[in-house]
């Protein structure tokens, strides 16, 4: 167990030292969870540049931002909000949905 | 709305369910009893419970990106004590009792962190139907009917593993964990890019014409391999790596405890 804790701490402390060049800022974005519904459900982001979408959950249930082109997975507790780094993308169209809620939740990224 | 649970349980249960059934195939060839797994489901379901009424305060670490920075912990736990497992269960020949409780101990651990994160979010994709009978009723039914899935296809890899030459079984097994192992370390630096603590980059390849992520293959290769259409170069460099650790490290200790026998 000791040589775990040690080689556990170690990682730490790379992913700590990693941490430290990236707080350059990033054009934001907002979108909403209502009703499992996406608001907007189409967002136009620039192309080629890494960017922080935040997701508000206006519902009181808990909803997963999936996109299997995006690359990205995160649970937005109800009546939370939730960042997620995305990018930077090629030029093109990424659809997302709420995995809680696939047949409603869907949207859909356009990096231009 | 029953598809939709079937699926989300089905993939969460898959990967424990497969981590599971290769440790308890090599738990049956090194003679370890197998009620350490009884322990292991246990402490997940109820660590899962704990981390998922908690994912709301984890959400707001590091200012909002505590979930990928504690999946990424977990994973990465789960992948160094599936190395130390592999190296170990190498390394002892004729396992005595003490080193068969250390076995255990590891295996305990690995299974119920994998559980945690896997289970947490099944706990927090039901917990939003509860209070509505009339939805919760088909979900609970379509979430039940994912698990019996996944657990039959981890019940099919142990009979699979278990009738196959015995001297295969360590080789093989050994082959199934590196990748499961490598999935969770590419799975690891997935997180910390959409962190945005590790660099985002242009993906490597894009496969996701032949063989989509969201295709039922996709899904058993995910949940078996660690498979992604589109990784980054960090994120592949991590899965080949941990791979690469892994095998070469049980490598070195076999070498050595063969070494250490003939001489």
């Amino acid at each position: 167990m000791a040589a775990l804790y040690r080689s556990g701490s170690l990682l730490l402390l790379v992913l700590s030292l990693t941490a430290l060049p990236a707080a350059a800022a990033k054009p934001e974005f907002k979108i909403e969870i209502r009703n499992h519904l996406f608001e907007p459900s189409e967002l136009v982001v620039p192309a080629n540049t890494k960017i922080k979408l935040i997701v508000y959950n206006r519902d009181s249930t808990a909803e997963e931002f999936e996109s299997y082109e995006l690359n990205r997975e995160k649970v937005v507790m109800g009546n939370r909000k939730a960042v997620i780094f995305i990018g930077p993308l090629k030029p093109g169209t990424y659809p997302f949905f709420g995995e809680f809620h696939p047949n409603t939740a869907q949207g859909i990224i356009i990096a231009e | 709305m029953l598809l939709t649970s079937v699926i989300i349980v089905l993939r969460e249960v898959l990967e424990a369910a497969l981590i599971i059934s290769v440790l308890l195939a090599l738990s049956r060839i090194a003679g370890i009893r197998l009620n350490w797994v009884r322990w292991a489901i246990g402490l997940g379901v109820l660590g899962s419970v704990i981390y998922a009424s908690n994912t709301a305060i984890v959400s707001d670490w590091f200012d909002g990106v505590g979930q990928e920075v504690i999946n990424a912990l977990l994973q990465i736990s789960v992948y160094v004590c599936l190395v130390i497992f592999a190296v170990y269960f190498a390394a002892t020949h004729k396992a005595d009792d003490a080193n068969k409780q250390r076995l255990q101990a590891l295996m305990t651990v690995v299974v119920s962190l994998a559980i945690v994160r896997e289970g947490s979010e099944i706990f927090l994709y039901l917990s939003g139907f509860v209070g509505d009978m009339t939805q919760f009723t088909p979900i609970l039914t379509g979430g039940l009917v994912g698990a019996g899935i996944g657990i039959s296809a981890g019940a099919l890899v142990y009979y699979l593993l278990l009738n196959l030459k015995r001297d295969i079984i360590p080789y093989l097994s050994t082959v199934l964990l590196a990748s499961v192992a490598a999935g969770m370390a590419g799975q690891a630096a997935l997180l910390l890019i959409q962190a945005d603590w590790l660099p985002s980059q242009q993906a490597l390849w894009d496969s996701s014409q032949w063989l989509p992520e969201d295709s039922v293959s996709g899904q058993l290769l995910y949940a078996l391999i660690g498979y992604e259409a589109s990784p980054t170069p960090v994120q592949a460099a991590a899965y080949f790596g941990g791979f690469l650790l892994l095998l070469g490290l049980v490598a070195l200790s076999r070498y050595r405890r063969k070494s250490h026998a003939d001489g």
